[in-house]
């Protein structure tokens, strides 16, 4: 029964997973259980009658236990280490054990293996330190975020300025290298002279292509590139931009086979410009990579649905082909299929990239399938709406049918190389020509003789381009065709053209058979309208100055005539009572009172067109206001500004009525006036 | 982005042909709602609407006296919602100016010319990233 009860107790302290050790006073053990055996991975025998302390990492610390446990008969949480293979941490606890007379027989200690508590007390240290590092990092990325932010618009700003200057300032010296160059070939030339200056050309031919290029990238990366719109005839848009390879593929023998699908709807509506310069970059590849046999392009109806057409160009040749492990690479910037292709064929590998931004900023996508020395087939797909609309003319290179020695052109250009060089063009055209050196000598010329087109530079003295059109459609009221030469070629720049009223544009350097179609192709459109010239004499010129110009603001509210009369109203509200405030406070010299009167009316000078020559005058008031330094010509400024301001508010009246009546008849077939 | 609920834009200005071309430059974009205040205190009053943006004149009391000017405005409804982002208008191309408004916490400057809205526009929208930028931010700080 006795020895029942101890087996079964010791069976309990045997199956205890905390090692329990009973010591003697000495320190030597004398009992064990099997977790202790286990743990230190010594047999029973071997512990016992060692040294207790023998066991842990730091035995001058074990000694503590030892000693605390006989000094005070117990001992609570003590830390230690045991010295196993892998430094178990444990907790003791332990009292003594005595006798039946109470003598102290030795100590009973457990140790508690507390590794798993220490792991996440450890892991719970690095986690708040984590977090605690992961906010500083927050809000240190949100101040980069911030200052990247303002960096970058900075930047994007400032690398739209940077290719706009680089496009004027290169294309403007090429304007004269390559038109000089063409001017040169039909000069006597030995063989030898006729050699160099082919490279000249051709390297300049190459340089244009390369920057035209490159701002094509610029524009799409910054999402300046705005797709338009427009009518045209697909089959004859195709046609007019296959005529350009004729040469050089007949240079090359190869045979060149064309293959449009009936079915497509005559006249689309899309961007015609972007897909010439799609299929041209897709063709010029084609000619250029391919020795011998043939270039098919083919356009195909994919899908009718109500309102698009979905097509399917693709350019097939018979040329070198493309490996399978570059057919991935070959849509990203400044790559060819291989380094080698380059040295042998020339081009900057821009234009795959292009072709792919201009078909996918339209929604479509571009494939190509290729195998080497047989041939490669690049397609894309493009969805264009249908309409109803007749396609504009296009230009169609060289299709001379009307009389060319009639043709008088205007050319206005200030710098002599560029009138030169027009000069030279227009003489060989077989055009007459005057030269006139800014707007104003042009509007002057204008009214001595009648001419048929306008050539316009956009940078001059005295009056520029944008200027001299604007007067010469809403003064002079003349249609005339006018044509803007320019070497800066943003987007922002075009609009401008287009807004002013010239009918087309031409980037410099001047491509001469681009400069004789357009030319021809304006003139007839122009003889087709049938509009009748304005006989235009000098007293037309001093009497219909208008003193507003409401372009802006028409663009400004979309043409609502709702929304015109509303600023009109405000601006005669608000006008005559600030110019009599502005006469009041210049007698009473309240110069704060003129100051601040100055500053409201100078804003709404340019939202009603009226000219910057009187906004300067209205801010040279203003500045005197502030700095009281007095200028004799101030009266005259004072009375310049009535003047101009009462002529503006008669003119803004008419306007009023004219927005009035239009408003009377659109709404009568809605609301039935009694 | 937030695309759900249109951004409330409060203009104000005492050149009411200017409030107006700013107006209609503004109505072309569907993103905006917009309200005209002729008067700091017209402005003032309705900010229970609780507008994300307000672009206020620098020069509030030019012809009229006696009522708040912009810089006056300007605190005025930075003390009542310090939150409301506030781009300052000027005439004035002037350097006084601009530091002017920025040290009364506004959040830009801009000179009253053709590319006025323009720039207006570039600033609200940086204005919208940056708002939406720190509600990630607490939502981040939230989660930690």
């Amino acid at each position: 029964m006795h020895t029942k009860g101890s087996q079964y107790a010791r069976s309990l302290i045997e199956a205890s997973l905390d090692p329990l050790v009973t010591i003697s006073t000495e320190g030597k053990i004398m009992d064990m259980n099997n977790a202790l055996v286990s743990i230190t991975g010594k047999s029973r025998e071997e512990l016992k009658g060692t040294n207790f302390f023998d066991y842990f990492t730091e035995p001058k610390k074990a000694m503590e236990v030892y000693e605390a446990v006989f000094a005070k008969g117990f001992v609570k949480n003590f830390p230690l280490t045991i010295k196993d293979y892998k430094l178990t941490d444990v907790l003791f606890n332990g009292s003594v054990y005595k006798d039946i007379e109470g003598e102290v027989l030795g100590a009973v200690v457990v140790a508690r293996d507390i590794t798993e508590q220490k792991r996440i007390e450890k892991e719970m240290v690095e986690a708040k330190v984590f977090a605690e590092l992961a906010t500083e990092i927050a809000v240190d990325a949100k101040r980069e975020a911030e200052e990247a932010t303002k960096i970058s618009s900075e930047a994007v700003k400032s690398k739209q300025q940077f290719l706009s200057n680089m496009s004027h300032e290169i294309r403007t010296p090429m304007n004269a290298i390559i038109g000089f160059t063409k001017v040169l070939f039909k000069t006597d030339l030995s063989i030898k002279q006729l050699e160099y200056l082919q490279a000249i050309k051709m390297s300049g031919d190459a340089l244009i292509v390369l920057i035209n290029d490159i701002l094509d990238l610029a524009k799409v990366d910054t999402g300046k590139m705005v797709f338009e719109k427009v009518p045209f005839k697909l089959s004859r848009s195709i046609s007019a931009m296959l005529h350009l390879f004729e040469p050089k593929i007949h240079e090359k023998n190869l045979i060149l086979i064309k293959e449009v699908d009936p079915n497509i709807p005559d006249v689309l509506l899309g961007d015609a410009v972007r897909l010439h310069q799609i299929i041209l970059n897709l063709v010029s590849n084609a000619v250029k990579f391919t020795a011998t046999g043939s270039i098919t392009v083919s356009v195909k109806l994919l899908e009718n649905k109500s309102n698009t057409v979905s097509v399917l160009f693709s350019i097939k040749d018979t040329g070198i082909g493309i490996s399978a492990s570059k057919m991935e690479h070959i849509f990203e910037n400044f790559q060819q299929a291989s380094s080698g292709t380059s040295r042998l064929y020339g081009g900057t590998g821009l234009g795959l990239a292009i072709v792919k931004q201009l078909v996918e900023n339209q929604g479509g996508l571009v494939s190509v399938n290729s195998a080497i020395d047989i041939g490669s087939e690049f397609s894309f797909q493009l969805e264009f709406e249908k309409t109803l609309l007749e396609a504009e003319p296009i230009i169609e290179i060289a299709e001379s049918e009307i009389e060319i020695n009639q043709i008088k052109v205007l050319v206005v250009e200030d710098i002599p190389l560029n009138q030169l060089l027009m000069k030279t063009l227009l003489d060989d055209f077989g055009f007459e020509k005057d030269i006139a050196a800014n707007g104003k000598i042009a509007i002057e010329m204008m009214a001595l003789t009648v001419y048929d087109i306008i050539l316009m530079d956009l940078q001059m003295p005295e009056m520029n381009g944008f200027d001299a059109t604007q007067y010469i459609r809403n003064v002079l009221k003349s249609e005339i065709p006018i044509i803007a030469l320019t070497a800066d070629v943003t987007t922002v720049d075009l609009e401008k053209c287009k807004l002013v009223g010239m009918n087309d544009y031409i980037a410099k350097p001047v491509d001469d058979r681009l400069l004789y179609s357009k030319i021809l192709s304006l003139i007839k459109k122009n003889q087709l309208n049938l509009l009748p010239q304005l006989e235009i004499t000098e007293k037309a010129i001093e009497s219909i100055v208008r003193y507003t110009d409401l372009a802006s603001l028409l663009k400004r509210t979309k043409s609502n005539p709702i929304l015109m009369m509303e600023m009109i109203s405000l601006f005669l509200d608000q006008t005559p009572l600030l110019i009599s405030t502005m006469k009041n406070s210049w007698q009473n010299k309240e110069w704060d009172l003129l100051q601040s009167t100055m500053h409201k009316l100078i804003p709404s000078f340019s939202i009603m067109g009226i000219g910057n020559d009187y906004e300067n005058m209205a801010k040279e008031l203003k500045e005197f206001a502030e700095t009281k330094k007095e200028k004799v010509v101030l009266p005259s400024i004072i009375f310049e500004l009535e003047r101009v301001c009462n002529i503006a508010c008669t003119e803004l009246m008419e306007e009023y009525q004219y927005f009035e009546k239009q408003i009377k008849i659109t709404i009568p077939s809605i609301i039935p006036i009694p | 982005m937030n695309t759900s609920k249109n951004m409330l834009i409060f203009l104000v200005d005492d050149d009411v042909v200017f409030l107006k071309a700013l107006e209609i430059d503004f109505m072309d974009s569907p993103h905006y709602e917009v309200r005209t205040f002729r008067t700091g205190e017209l402005c003032i009053a309705n900010l229970s609407e609780k507008p994300d943006v307000i672009v206020l004149d620098y020069n509030l009391d030019g012809v009229e006296k006696n009522v708040l000017n912009g810089i006056e405005t300007l605190d005025k409804i930075k003390e009542i919602d310090s939150t409301i982002a506030i781009i300052m208008l000027s005439g004035q191309d002037k350097i006084e100016v601009a530091v002017k408004c920025m040290r009364h916490d506004a959040f830009d400057y801009v000179v009253k010319s053709e590319t006025a809205f323009m720039r207006v526009e570039k600033i609200i929208g940086t204005i919208q990233n940056i708002k939406r930028m720190e509600k990630e931010l607490t939502w981040y700080m939230d989660r930690m």
